[in-house]
């Protein structure tokens, strides 16, 4: 059964556009298109998609620039498709406000998948409230309390384990680059990434995996960032 | 000097001594022997200067003659009076002797230096010449009229000498001189640059002509720069093919990394679409991808490769952790093994290991290893990921139980494009895993090396920098954030 209504795509080769409409079939049944960016920054607005996949190399704009101008108007979710593997430009387009990043030639079922789970996250955090505890890969997390147990054991965390922890389950689904987690952790006025940030990252995990070497909670990106799953 | 010309010199003097004895003879008695004997030596001087050595030897005798003869007592009669005569006459002798040598030998130096002038003007000319003219060739043709001219030989020819001729050249010997005189008519100079035969100079003349020792030190001089100029056209051939090359090399790196580029597009759109069709259970469907993953690999291949020369692989070193990589690599790599084990050795109970690299880089290396020791490990046999400090190095290592490397190919693995003899058909990797892998190995200021595995197999190592993080440096961010 779709879990969409309408999910919008940008890209300038009808080939692509074609292939991603296939792709997406079993996510929803209406797919919108748009040839450039401009065209695309508008559908968006007007058409409120529930997922936007944007293909870069666009004629027009830059792949940041449309991210960026979606994203001042609305939360919608964005999965970008780039024809290299640049971490650069992946972080780039993270901190400009796209959600997931995909390389082409890209499987179906992995698009798929990341659409899916792009739109539920969306609702999800559309519905907001979270107040009661999150259960996540065996971990219950009480955010409001700042608490967190496994199979009723407490788990001792240090502050700013905590607040890393806490703001990758805000963004659950979503990859954060390392500028927003030390953003979000640190706050903007220490300038460049913490350089222990994967240190804390890696001592976090030892308390919180069951395989710290198999994480299975907080998943890297390599060259990019962290992110956490959404909890089922 | 001519011979025509040389008989009018010798007349007009002698006709001088001639019509000097007449004038003082009628006018004996208004002068005195000094006169005389002052104007007989000017005379001889003068047809010295002029004549030569032999015009002057000659006129000596005769004026000794004639002093005698006309201004000493008894007059009109050969002989001596007074030894005060002999004294007169036989300084005459001696000094009009000694300066008619003298100013011979000053004229012989004078002509030598003179030629030597010429001879070092026409080298020094030959020598910029053979630096400076446009077309390598050019010299050669100049050279050769040079020597024609200055030695006066109907041909001269450079022959520069093909590579395989060398040993013929040198064969043929030194040159060759006809006849017993010294007298050259055709001459085959071998010309050689650090005792390296570079062609050959061939001089010829209808008639032998003779060499005198300048002209051969000429000779010989001149065929130096001969032989420079002949290495000079090869020189500036070799540097024109070299930048030819190199230009082309640049040209294809960059169609190589365009066209690279714009593969991926269509393929998209066929891994797509033949997704779609194998998952409503089209098996051609399910070939198709395979055979578009296929064309995706070699594309990143030839990309890499491009990169790989282009230096185009920058290294950005962060703060790291063993088991970040690790966990990396494994989750990377899911899928890979085919029902073969993937174990993981790494202390969790000691300190984090912490190491200065960059993190996609060294993923990158270890799935490269990763994946060779899938390609080449028994399927029962499980494949090690290790890590742990070395000294002040991480060491992550992959190892499996494969057939290991030949000891004649362990220095090639490395090489790009290398493949062993016992290597299994690659499914289109064009065998640049592991040179990729350690270019980026040494980028980050790390190694990557191969050694035999203790009871079969393989073990590839990799080393980073390790780096110390003392709790207290993880306190002060503790203290930040509390602050915050």
């Amino acid at each position: 059964m779709p879990d969409a209504d309408v999910i919008l795509v940008i890209d300038d080769e009808p080939q692509i556009r074609r292939a991603v409409r296939d792709a997406l079939r079993e996510v929803t049944a209406r797919v919108d298109e748009a040839a450039n960016g401009t065209a695309g920054v508008d559908a968006a607005a007007t058409g409120r998609p529930d997922l936007v996949v944007l293909d870069l190399g666009l004629p027009d704009m830059a792949g940041v620039d449309v991210c960026r101008e979606i994203r001042r108007r609305s939360a919608v979710p964005i999965i970008v498709l780039s024809a290299r593997h640049s971490e650069h430009e992946k972080v780039d387009l993270l901190n400009a406000g796209a959600d997931d990043y995909v390389t082409k030639p890209f499987s179906v079922p992995e698009l798929a998948a990341r659409a899916k789970a792009q739109i539920r996250r969306a609702r999800t955090f559309a519905a907001a409230g979270t107040s009661g505890p999150v259960a996540i890969g065996g971990l219950l997390v009480d955010t409001v309390n700042r608490r967190v147990s496994r199979d009723g054991t407490q788990i001792h965390l240090t502050p700013i384990e905590w607040q890393i922890l806490a703001t990758l389950l805000a963004a659950a689904g979503r990859t954060l680059t390392h500028q927003q987690i030390f953003d979000a952790v640190w706050g903007r006025e220490f300038g460049s990434p913490q350089q222990y940030l994967r240190v804390h990252i890696t001592n976090l995990r030892r308390k919180i995996e069951l395989d710290p070497a198999s994480p299975q909670i907080i998943i890297t990106e390599p060259g990019v960032g962290y992110r956490v799953d959404q909890p089922r | 000097m001519s011979r025509h010309k040389s008989a009018l010199v010798w007349s007009g003097w002698i006709v001088a001594t001639f019509l000097a004895t007449i004038f003082m003879a009628h006018t004996r008695g208004a002068f005195d022997q000094v006169h005389v004997v002052l104007v007989y030596l000017l005379l001889v001087l003068g047809a010295s200067a002029s004549g030569g050595r032999v015009l002057g030897v000659s006129l000596a005798c005769a004026g000794f003659v004639l002093i005698d003869y006309f201004f000493q007592p008894p007059f009109g009669e050969f002989g001596v009076g007074k030894p005060l005569d002999w004294l007169a006459l036989t300084a005459f002798l001696v000094t009009a002797l000694v300066s008619t040598q003298l100013l011979a030998r000053a004229q012989a130096e004078a002509e030598a230096a003179r030629r030597r002038a010429v001879e070092v003007e026409s080298l020094a000319r030959l020598g910029s010449e053979t630096l400076s003219a446009g077309r390598a060739e050019d010299a050669l043709a100049r050279i050769a009229s040079v020597i024609r001219s200055t030695l006066g030989m109907a041909e001269c020819t450079i022959v520069p000498v093909e590579p395989g001729d060398s040993a013929a050249v040198r064969a043929s010997g030194p040159a060759r001189i006809d006849g017993g005189s010294g007298a050259v008519q055709r001459l085959v100079i071998p010309l050689s640059v650090q005792d390296r035969v570079v062609g050959t100079l061939r001089l010829e003349n209808a008639t032998p002509v003779r060499l005198d020792m300048a002209q051969r030190r000429f000779l010989d001089a001149i065929t130096y720069y001969a032989a420079l100029a002949i290495d000079r056209v090869r020189l500036v051939a070799e540097a024109e093919h070299i930048e030819a090359l190199r230009e082309a090399d640049r040209l294809k790196d960059i169609v190589l990394a365009s066209v690279s580029h714009d593969l991926r597009t269509p393929l998209t759109t066929i891994k797509a679409l033949a997704q779609s069709a194998a998952m409503q259970g089209n098996d051609a469907g399910a070939a198709i991808e395979e055979q578009a993953d296929r064309l995706t690999r070699m594309v990143s291949d030839l990309l890499d490769l491009s990169r790989l020369k282009g230096g185009g692989f920058a290294a950005a070193p962060e703060l790291n952790t063993a088991e970040d990589l690790i966990g990396a690599a494994v989750r990377q790599t899911r899928g890979l093994f085919g029902g073969r084990t993937l174990r993981t050795v790494i202390d969790l109970s000691s300190p984090a290991l912490v190491g200065q690299f960059d993190f996609s880089q060294s993923l990158r290396v270890l799935c490269n290893l990763l994946e060779n020791a899938s390609r080449y490990s028994p399927p029962s046999q499980p494949i090690e990921l290790g890590a742990r400090r070395d000294e002040d190095a991480l060491l992550f290592t992959v190892a499996d139980r494969g057939p290991g490397v030949a000891e004649a190919d362990v220095t090639r693995i490395f090489e790009p494009f290398f493949r062993a003899r016992n290597a299994t058909p690659d499914a289109g990797r064009a065998g640049l895993g592991l040179s990729i892998a350690r270019t980026l190995a040494e980028i980050q200021g790390g190694t990557l090396t191969y050694s035999p595995r203790p009871g079969g197999g393989s073990v590839f190592a990799l080393r980073l920098p390790a780096r110390e993080v003392g709790a207290d440096a993880l306190e002060q961010s503790i203290d930040s954030i509390s602050n915050g």
